[in-house]
């Protein structure tokens, strides 16, 4: 009967959680890299990995994909044994501010893989300033995205329509939309912060960017500012006049699908939108975009596009191998990978020049034009550092405001007193202002 | 060794293992629970210990918790006055022998054996504002000129109502039946010769002899209203606002979307108060002397 003790003794010591495995010594270095595999696969991302092997023989890299790596890393984090580079959605400022993340200065200051400048410089200006604290950058986006309103070229071409620069050309459009029977925009309302991004453009679009950086500074004042509460008034008018019927209540899916399907002209949405749609898209359809118009009086840039690193890679301050792990990132968003990866997975990558001599479909061209046309590019980055703002006011607003049910100001005030809240409570961490960063 | 001892071993050898694991996998995750409550920590860096304020901040005026548990006391009576008014109607039918009453029985449990995801997602289908929108096309056929965007957040409480009540309406009638069935027949029969009507037979004689399980039902409704979490999850796809959100939803948003353990445990722990002070309120209020038969 004496036997019957080691059972659950053995069932214990089989199990993934007592493993007794170690890596191999004498094998070289192994690299585990994690990665968040959403819409664009983690195929690229491999292929990198074995060319990257194939010139470094004594590195192997372990790369992993998962759509929940958060949930993954996160105990690993906690147990300061992540893996050494990672692509996640895990609040990358609370990472940073926590001290989880390894600098990537070293790195970016090194010469680029394939090219004589430093990989710092071989990156679009500006799309590392997002992940900048204390004088050292802590994260490198492998994708580029960019906000901008989708159509149906085909669709435009039937019926005359032609896609507008300014406000007021848009509201005629959508007039014209409208008289044609099509529901001049579609919306995902289910995720009502779609908007948010609609909105900081036509904010941007009246105002010089000191004034829209000074909002993302925290200034006191910046939402009931009488040129925010005129880009509200502008959001809820396009919202209560020219969504699809019925869009409050729909999902990004099923909101596209009826672009798509032609029941709705137009749709504002990232570069993301074709990869996510891609199977549904009927043969025909020609997908071209424009520019957030400007608007009519604004003292804006009118060539600024909001556009932001996305795809972020980090490397942790606790990996076995950080320095490796930035190299093999610097390597990923080289000039040769960037090329790749644009050809691959019909989407930006961060790294300038990534489609000069490549053959790109006419949708992403279409999305070149417009971010070659930029002056310089703009993002936001309150949704991200201040998650108590964005996840509850902010979403509750601009539901309220595109439904009607709050008026403008209203919707400024109570945005102005949730980032009081922010302002005013010590325990949210707010990076010093940045001012409008320089290229 | 002697027998009683060996005895023993050869208990604790097959309970040790499954009780080990419950500690491990539920006792010890609901002690830490307990002690993250009282801790400000964002899930990836170090806790630091804030006492009691975590609670004193969930039940100030500013929070979404009090909205929260109003959302969850609307979605426990609202519907479940339906329910049981329905149920305890279709059961007397089902155990009159109404003509299908089998029919029936089938047809109304059917709900049940769909899992609670796939019947948010059927009902996210009927209230589709799309083409596929079953409800929005029989208004369309009765004349309504734009679709009603039922599941927006402002009338989701109300949308979720009849998904509810049909979900499980069907379940408690099965749970109310059983207990008619168990009434002896002989009551109804001498009731009769006594010339009491359906009704004063209803309320006199099935009701009283069904209390216990009712109250059953009534405590299954009420905690089952408190933790309301995956119809509210589902139609909001994920992004509940506070127009909408349950007490649950707002504690797995707290902890996984805003990276505020000490929040999302504090709201845990309060729900856990809140669920056991309301089965013990049910059963006392529900409390009769019992009848045997």
């Amino acid at each position: 009967m004496k036997r019957f003790v080691w059972v659950p003794v053995l069932i214990l010591l089989l199990s993934p959680g007592c493993s007794l495995q170690q890596e191999q010594p004498g094998a070289g270095i192994v690299l585990e890299v994690a990665v968040f595999e959403g819409g664009y696969g983690i195929e690229w991302h491999k292929s990198v990995a074995r060319r990257y092997e194939q010139q470094h023989p004594g590195i192997r890299i372990n790369l992993w994909g998962d759509p929940r790596v958060d949930e993954k890393l996160k105990p690993r984090i906690l147990r300061r044994r992540p893996p050494d580079l990672t692509s996640c959605t895990l609040p990358v400022w609370k990472l940073i501010v926590a001290g989880k993340l390894y600098p990537l200065d070293e790195a970016l200051d090194s010469r680029a893989y394939g090219q004589d400048i430093t990989w710092r410089q071989s990156l679009v200006p500006g799309i590392l300033d997002d992940f900048r604290y204390g004088g050292k950058t802590y994260a490198v986006p492998s994708n580029q995205g960019a906000w901008v309103c989708w159509y149906d070229a085909r669709q435009f071409r039937r019926h005359g329509w032609k896609p507008p620069r300014t406000w007021r050309e848009f509201t005629a459009l959508s007039e014209q939309v409208k008289a044609a029977g099509v529901a001049p925009l579609a919306f995902q309302g289910k995720y009502p912060t779609y908007a948010w991004a609609t909105l900081l453009s036509l904010y941007q679009r009246l105002v010089p960017l000191e004034r829209w950086y000074a909002m993302q500074d925290l200034q006191p004042g910046a939402f009931t500012d009488p040129e925010f509460i005129q880009a509200a008034r502008l959001l809820q008018e396009m919202a209560t006049r020219y969504y699809q019927p019925g869009a409050l209540a729909m999902t990004h899916t099923e909101s596209q699908m009826e672009w798509v399907n032609g029941r709705a002209a137009m749709v504002f949405c990232g570069l993301w939108l074709k990869n996510e749609m891609k199977n549904a898209i009927p043969a025909g359809f020609e997908m071209a975009c424009f520019p957030v118009p400007t608007v009519e009086g604004g003292k804006g840039n009118p060539r600024a596009v909001y556009s932001w690193g996305a795809e972020t890679f980090l490397v942790f301050a606790d990996a076995k191998h950080p320095k490796e792990a930035a190299d093999f990132l610097k390597f990923m968003l080289s000039l040769p990978s960037a090329h790749d990866y644009v050809q691959r997975l019909d989407t930006l990558s961060p790294v300038k020049d990534c489609v000069k001599g490549v053959r790109i479909s006419p949708e992403l061209q279409s999305a070149v034009d417009v971010l070659d046309r930029r002056s310089c590019i703009f993002s936001d980055r309150l949704a991200d550092l201040y998650l108590e703002f964005s996840r509850t006011a902010l979403q509750q607003s601009l539901a309220d405001l595109m439904s009607g049910k709050m008026a403008p100001e209203a919707f400024g005030a109570r945005l102005e007193a949730a980032i009081e809240d922010v302002r005013r409570n010590p325990e949210i961490y707010k990076p010093p202002a940045r001012g409008v960063p320089t290229p | 060794m002697t027998k009683q001892r060996q005895q023993r071993l050869f208990i604790l050898t097959f309970l040790g293992p499954p009780l080990a694991l419950y500690a491990l996998f539920v006792l010890l995750p609901a002690v830490n629970a307990f002690r993250y409550s009282l801790m400000r920590w964002d899930g990836l860096g170090a806790p630091e210990w804030v006492g009691l304020g975590n609670f004193r901040k969930l039940l100030s005026g500013s929070s979404d918790f009090l909205s929260a548990i109003g959302h969850n006391l609307f979605l426990t009576f609202v519907p479940g006055v339906l329910i049981l008014a329905l149920a305890l109607f279709f059961a007397y039918m089902v155990h009159q022998r109404v003509w299908g009453a089998r029919l029936f029985r089938v047809a109304f449990f059917f709900p049940n054996v769909i899992s609670s995801v796939a019947i948010a997602l059927l009902w996210v289908l009927i209230y589709s504002t799309t083409d596929v929108g079953l409800l929005n096309n029989l208004l369309k056929a009765l004349g309504q000129k734009e679709a009603i965007a039922f599941t927006e957040s402002s009338r989701l409480l109300w949308a979720i109502v009849p998904m509810s009540v049909w979900t499980a309406t069907g379940f408690f009638m099965v749970l109310f039946l059983a207990a008619m069935e168990n009434i002896p027949e002989t009551y109804y029969e001498a009731a009769k010769l006594d010339g009491a009507t359906p009704g004063g037979q209803f309320w006199h004689i099935t009701l009283p002899l069904m209390w216990d399980v009712l109250t059953i039902g009534i405590i299954f409704l009420v905690v089952g209203g408190l933790k309301f979490f995956d119809a509210i999850w589902v139609m909001e796809n994920g992004r509940p606002s506070p127009a909408t959100h349950t007490m649950s939803t707002l504690m797995y948003s707290k902890v996984f979307e805003q990276y505020d353990v000490g929040h999302g445990t504090a709201i845990a722990v309060l729900l856990f108060l809140l669920v056991l002070v309301a089965t013990l309120v049910s059963l006392r209020l529900l409390r009769r002397e019992r009848i045997e038969y």
